[in-house]
């Protein structure tokens, strides 16, 4: 660690993984929510438990991208964070906001919740994934605000690189975009269409920003290859990002009460999609095959490269199976779109943050990389999760066109719920696939507790 | 093979071609594919040779793949029944996925210039 401020991550990274931890355990109470329907009913009810899962997940993964940023960026810019006590307040003041809000979704009925914390002065509940009371909401604009002066200030007054000016270019997008999830039209329409440029915005479009720059800084680290070359890289892949990503938002404009030209629009932008995520995987391949040095963390180039394969996966290959129109008009909405989901966020982003986590924390700990013994651990953490996300993919798409064959094509169309008895194998599969994922992820904590011969820092 | 070779290397064209093939157009890519394995398929230098040697015999292991496979379910399978349609999607999607991912490993390798082998075929480089 070359900078002491950079140290301000490590409490980052420790509150995302275990947001991380919480947001498994309620992915595995939802997933037995679907076959045995009152499981923990009436205590965590599934809209409860879906939305405490979702939440989690998008609150850790923030986590991640903050320590990460708070971790990069000093090192880049070559000199101390702007302020760190600023890090620490922010941290501080999330966590205990985010935390309010989970215990507010367990506790509290969501009506309730939503009469309780200002609802009626600017109603900006009751929306999938912006669940968030409004006192969240505002705090999570202060919290992003506060670091983006933090870190701003940092690359003003310091080097500015490819990687630290687009981290800091996506991470203002993030923030930029969020604030649609104040406008809460009353008109439906306006709302879904408005709706999407917080969560499309986010996920295809500045968050792969943020998953390049990191990306780029993990592999500079580790290959050595020259900076230049990955910074050509890193242009080329967050250009195609946006170009494919801005317009390829129409694919959720097909069936909403937009104009029908977004049916064009949509499909020909996002069959692109998939072309940053193929250039990650070939960038990441590429500069390991062209390493100049033998990093011994080899659990962090294992997370890097596992980024690539499983981004382009999950959201290049299971996202284009269901974004051409003619074929979404069958698969809107079915379980094809829960299968593109678990393994796009795992692949593109989870993956992306345990990289930079996996990268970082050795260093913070005052070594360049964790014994043998500790990174073989981790590897099996990988490997165990990773094989699980892929096996909950299939079993979801399996489910998907099942449900989707019974409820829409069958000549005697099935209702939802009928349909979903009949996938129910299908979701048992999943389930016993959520329990080896999240073996896989106590092992990955208890990678961090195994002490061994460690790499001496550089 | 040291150093990186030139972006136009036919070992970068031939891995390039395989996964246009793949992707964009099936066929076309093919031929041309074809035409750089019947120009460089006795070449001296082993990288070439390997990376255009490969290709091909992955591009026709794809197409078996990819056309025999649901061929074969299509014609032995009831259509009208959901389970055929999960066999077909799915086989279809991992098949692909897994060949086009093949094929970025071989790109990545032809670009720093170093061997590639697909699963199978390492015997024919």
């Amino acid at each position: 660690m070359k900078y002491q401020s950079q140290a301000v991550a490590k409490p980052y990274f420790i509150a995302a993984i275990g947001l991380f931890v919480g947001q498994i355990v309620f992915g595995l109470i939802m997933g037995l929510q679907y076959v045995v329907g009152d499981f923990l009913f009436p205590a965590i009810p599934f809209n409860v438990a879906r939305m405490v899962h979702t939440n989690l997940l998008i609150v850790w993964l923030l986590f991640g991208f903050m320590g990460a940023a708070y971790y990069l960026i000093p090192e880049e810019s070559e000199r101390e964070l702007y302020s760190p006590k600023l890090a620490m307040l922010m941290f501080w003041i999330f966590l205990i906001a985010g935390a309010l809000t989970i215990l507010g979704y367990l506790f509290v009925p969501y009506a309730k919740l939503a009469e309780m914390t200002g609802n009626d002065l600017l109603a900006t509940m009751g929306r999938e994934f912006l669940e968030q009371p409004l006192p969240t909401k505002v705090g999570i604009v202060i919290v992003a605000l506060a670091m983006l002066f933090n870190l701003s200030m940092t690359v003003l007054r310091g080097r500015k690189t490819a990687i630290n000016l687009v981290m800091l270019l996506g991470l203002w997008g993030l923030a930029i975009f969020f604030l649609f999830s104040f406008y809460n039209p009353a008109n439906l329409v306006k709302d879904k269409f408005y709706w999407w440029w917080v969560v499309h915005l986010w996920v295809e479009g500045v968050w792969e920003l943020i998953m390049g720059a990191m990306l780029a800084f993990v592999l500079i680290k580790v290959t050595g290859v020259d900076r230049e070359v990955i910074e050509k890289w890193l242009y080329v892949i967050i250009a195609m990002a946006l170009i494919t990503g801005l317009i390829g938002m129409g694919h959720h404009y097909y069936w909403i009460g937009t104009p029908s030209y977004w049916q064009w629009w949509g499909s020909v932008f996002s069959a692109l999609e998939p072309i940053p995520f193929f250039m990650m995987t070939l960038f990441a391949f590429n500069m390991v095959n062209r390493r100049r040095r033998e990093h011994p963390n080899k659990a962090a180039v294992l997370w890097a490269l596992g980024t690539g394969v499983m981004a382009f996966l999950g959201a290049g290959v299971w996202g284009f199976l269901h974004t051409l129109a003619p074929v979404n008009f069958y698969t809107h909405g079915s379980q094809i779109t829960a299968a593109h989901g678990h393994m796009a966020f795992y692949g593109a982003y989870v993956m992306v943050v345990i990289t930079m986590i996996s990268y970082t924390m050795p260093l913070m700990r005052g070594r360049a990389a964790n014994s043998k013994t500790a990174q073989v651990v981790e590897m099996w953490s990988f490997w165990l999760m990773t094989v699980a996300m892929v096996f909950i993919t299939l079993f979801l798409t399996a489910a998907g066109v099942l449900q989707i064959w019974l409820q829409r094509i069958a000549a005697e169309p099935m209702g939802f719920m009928a349909a979903q008895d009949q996938v129910a194998l299908f979701y048992w599969m999943r389930e016993i696939s959520g329990l080896v994922f999240f073996v896989g992820l106590v092992l990955y904590i208890t990678s961090f507790f195994i002490k061994g011969k460690e790499a001496p820092a550089g | 093979m040291s150093g990186v070779p030139a972006r136009a290397s036919p070992a970068v064209q031939a891995e390039a071609l395989y996964l246009i093939n793949l992707l964009l157009v099936p066929g076309l890519a093919f031929l041309l594919l074809l035409l750089l394995f019947r120009r460089h398929r006795n070449s001296t230098d082993p990288l070439v040779r390997g990376h255009v040697r490969q290709t091909v015999a992955a591009s026709l292991l794809a197409g078996l793949l990819l056309a025999g496979g649901p061929a074969l379910m299509v014609l032995t399978g009831d259509l009208s029944r959901p389970g055929v349609w999960i066999g077909l999607v799915l086989y279809f999607v991992c098949c692909h996925g897994t060949l086009v991912l093949l094929g970025v490993f071989g790109l990545a390798r032809a670009l720093a210039g170093k061997p590639a082998a697909y699963p199978l075929l390492e015997r024919y480089a």
